[in-house]
């Protein structure tokens, strides 16, 4: 019987034909995680095996608090980095790597047809490349550490079929808030989101991985996009192994199927406080910011420096900036560029690679009635640290634009 | 054999014009302030303190209580806290129109009894159960009984993976 991506793959590792709504216990290739490693590691040690499983399988990458604000993240790096020796774990990148998903990327084990899951939401974004991902808990990633398995129920699919060219103004991340306004957070409850359609096609991997970084935010059990010669292309000599691509049957069962043109659509802004409450930015412009952010897991790649760069190039910043590559990688290759001097010149603060205030953790909290407009996945109250704040969300080009002119503004007029 | 009725006082967990809340996020259940906590005996003080309306849920609450929520209860991030804070309350069992992905097998994972309540909506909205009636909840078969006046209510009762999670304490020890 024909088969959707996320019921092949399953079906491979089960070693029996599955389909939707069936339970499996299966192994994962890689269970990644991070600064919150060291609750697990307690976890771990509750359970008593004593030694992890297939310590190659781990994957450690500190990222939200780096370096450590605090005594007590100091100590929780501290226990990961003697645990991590204890065991044996090889695949172990400290403070200074950059965002794990990022990283994850760039170091090869995001693969197609793998199955990867990961102590943390947004492990979604690996989906990108072809590899069935998925956010777990803690306990489960004790369990995974323990056993080496984990049950999963197999998900249905939801297919979003993307076409259109995207305006010079438009990016991914306006395409994919679009969308979420209109399934809104749950529209895709433990569903496997395959992104298709000409636009994706066309789409390199870091736009890839806005999409699939953001279905954990339509409520998704993973993100997908059929991996091609773009995919190919970028993990050749990057690979941490083989792998074999996996791709839906044509005549597979679809949950559902939904089609967006993106041709003609304003950049997107989400509101606080929820990632659905989309607006055109039209709706929004002229309200007035006082931080913008551009970074993060979402958005802290090369190409949205570069949207950035090219909008504050030779212009000052009204509102304060932060300005977070998403790895070191990423920040030796817009020093190259030039970007990283465009961002100084403009009166912004270039800062190390993190999650920095993303989650509200150190590097940029802010304080009681304010507003942030930030090209981060997530704008719950209180999420940047202070609950009596407002966070808005957009792409690079629109937060570049509205730190210049202090407000909320339309890119295409630096454009 | 563990427990599989329980009876007790109801949270409805509403807004302001009496209807269900949807997208409850993690943040807005365990804000992420207090991420550091690990100890469960701590959590319980600060659960819901940035919900509108149930900031003081937890002065509220009293161990045994059964909990109502619209969909998508859950929603965000992975943290395992969203979940422990309410057996740090000692709430019983959280029912809810539907959970997010994450959240859902926190719990089932954890042994914390969870149900979907697909018409939840709608029996609150008409106000069939409010905070504070006392209810009587049975997981194998899914069926919510309201004390007073007898009258019943389908969820959809544990599926077998989380009656297996359940019957053992929790996935670490399967």
């Amino acid at each position: 019987m024909a088969q959707t991506f996320v019921e092949k793959l399953m079906s491979k590792k089960a070693g029996k034909e599955v389909y939707s709504g069936a339970i499996v216990s299966i192994e994962p290739d890689y269970v990644m995680s991070h600064d919150n490693a060291a609750a697990i590691s307690n976890t771990f040690k509750k359970i008593g095996v004593g030694k992890v499983k297939y310590p190659e399988r781990v994957v450690i990458i500190l990222d939200h608090e780096v370096p450590a604000p605090k005594e007590s993240s100091a100590t929780n790096h501290k226990e990961i980095r003697q645990f991590v020796q204890e065991q044996g774990i090889e695949h172990f990148y400290d403070i200074n790597k950059g965002i794990c998903h990022q990283v994850f990327v760039e170091e090869g084990f995001a693969m197609p047809g793998k199955l990867i899951v990961g102590s943390d939401s947004h492990t979604t974004t690996y989906g990108a490349l072809g590899a069935m991902s998925a956010g777990i808990g803690r306990s489960e990633v004790a369990a995974i550490w323990a056993t080496g398995e984990l049950w999963f129920q197999v998900p249905e699919t939801l297919k979003i079929i993307i076409n259109g060219e995207m305006p010079r103004y438009i990016s991914p991340k306006d395409i994919v808030l679009t969308i979420i306004g209109q399934i809104r957070a749950d529209g895709a409850d433990y569903k496997s989101v395959e992104f298709t359609g000409e636009t994706v096609l066309f789409m390199d991997i870091a736009e890839r991985m806005v999409l699939t970084n953001m279905a954990a935010e339509m409520g998704a059990k993973n993100g997908y996009v059929p991996p091609d010669h773009v995919t190919f292309d970028y993990i050749r000599g990057r690979a941490k192994a083989e792998f074999d691509p996996l791709y839906s049957d044509e005549d597979a069962t679809f949950f559902q199927v939904l089609e967006f043109d993106i041709s003609k659509i304003s950049p997107a802004v989400a509101k606080p406080h929820t990632v659905d409450n989309y607006c055109p930015i039209e709706e929004v412009a002229g309200t007035k910011i006082d931080q913008a952010l551009i970074g993060t897991c979402t958005n802290g790649r090369i190409s949205d420096l570069e949207a950035a760069a090219k909008i504050l190039q030779g212009k000052k910043v009204k509102a304060r900036t932060l300005v977070i590559p998403a790895s070191w990688e990423i920040y030796r290759e817009a020093l190259k560029k030039g970007y990283i001097e465009t961002f100084i010149d403009a009166g912004t603060l270039v800062l190390n690679p993190g999650c920095g205030p993303c989650l509200g953790a150190h590097l940029g909290v802010m304080a009681p009635g304010e507003v942030t407009f930030s090209t981060a996945n997530r704008n719950f109250k209180g999420r940047m640290g202070c609950r009596e704040a407002d966070i808005y969300l957009g792409s690079p080009l629109s937060v570049a634009a509205s730190a210049i002119t202090g407000e909320i503004t339309h890119p295409g007029r630096f454009l | 054999m563990k427990e599989y009725t329980f009876s007790g006082r109801t949270w409805v967990i509403t807004g302001k014009n009496n209807e269900i809340i949807p997208d409850i996020d993690t943040d807005q259940i365990f804000h992420n302030a207090y991420l550091h906590i690990t100890e469960i005996e701590k959590m319980g003080q600060y659960t819901f303190d940035n919900l509108e309306g149930w900031k003081d849920f937890s002065t509220k609450a009293k161990p045994g209580d059964i909990m109502i929520a619209g969909s998508n209860f859950g929603s965000g991030s992975s943290r395992q806290q969203a979940v422990d804070c309410f057996r740090a309350l000692g709430v019983k069992v959280i029912i809810a129109v539907s959970f997010g992905a994450i959240y859902k097998r926190n719990a089932i994972n954890s042994g914390f009894p969870i149900l979907m309540f697909a018409d939840a909506e709608r029996i609150i909205s008409e106000k069939k159960i409010k905070n504070l009636d006392k209810v009587k909840i049975d997981l194998s078969t899914g069926k919510l009984t309201k004390v007073e006046s007898g009258e019943t209510f389908s969820l959809m009762p544990f599926s077998k993976v989380q009656k297996d999670i359940y019957d053992s304490g929790s996935l670490l020890n399967i």
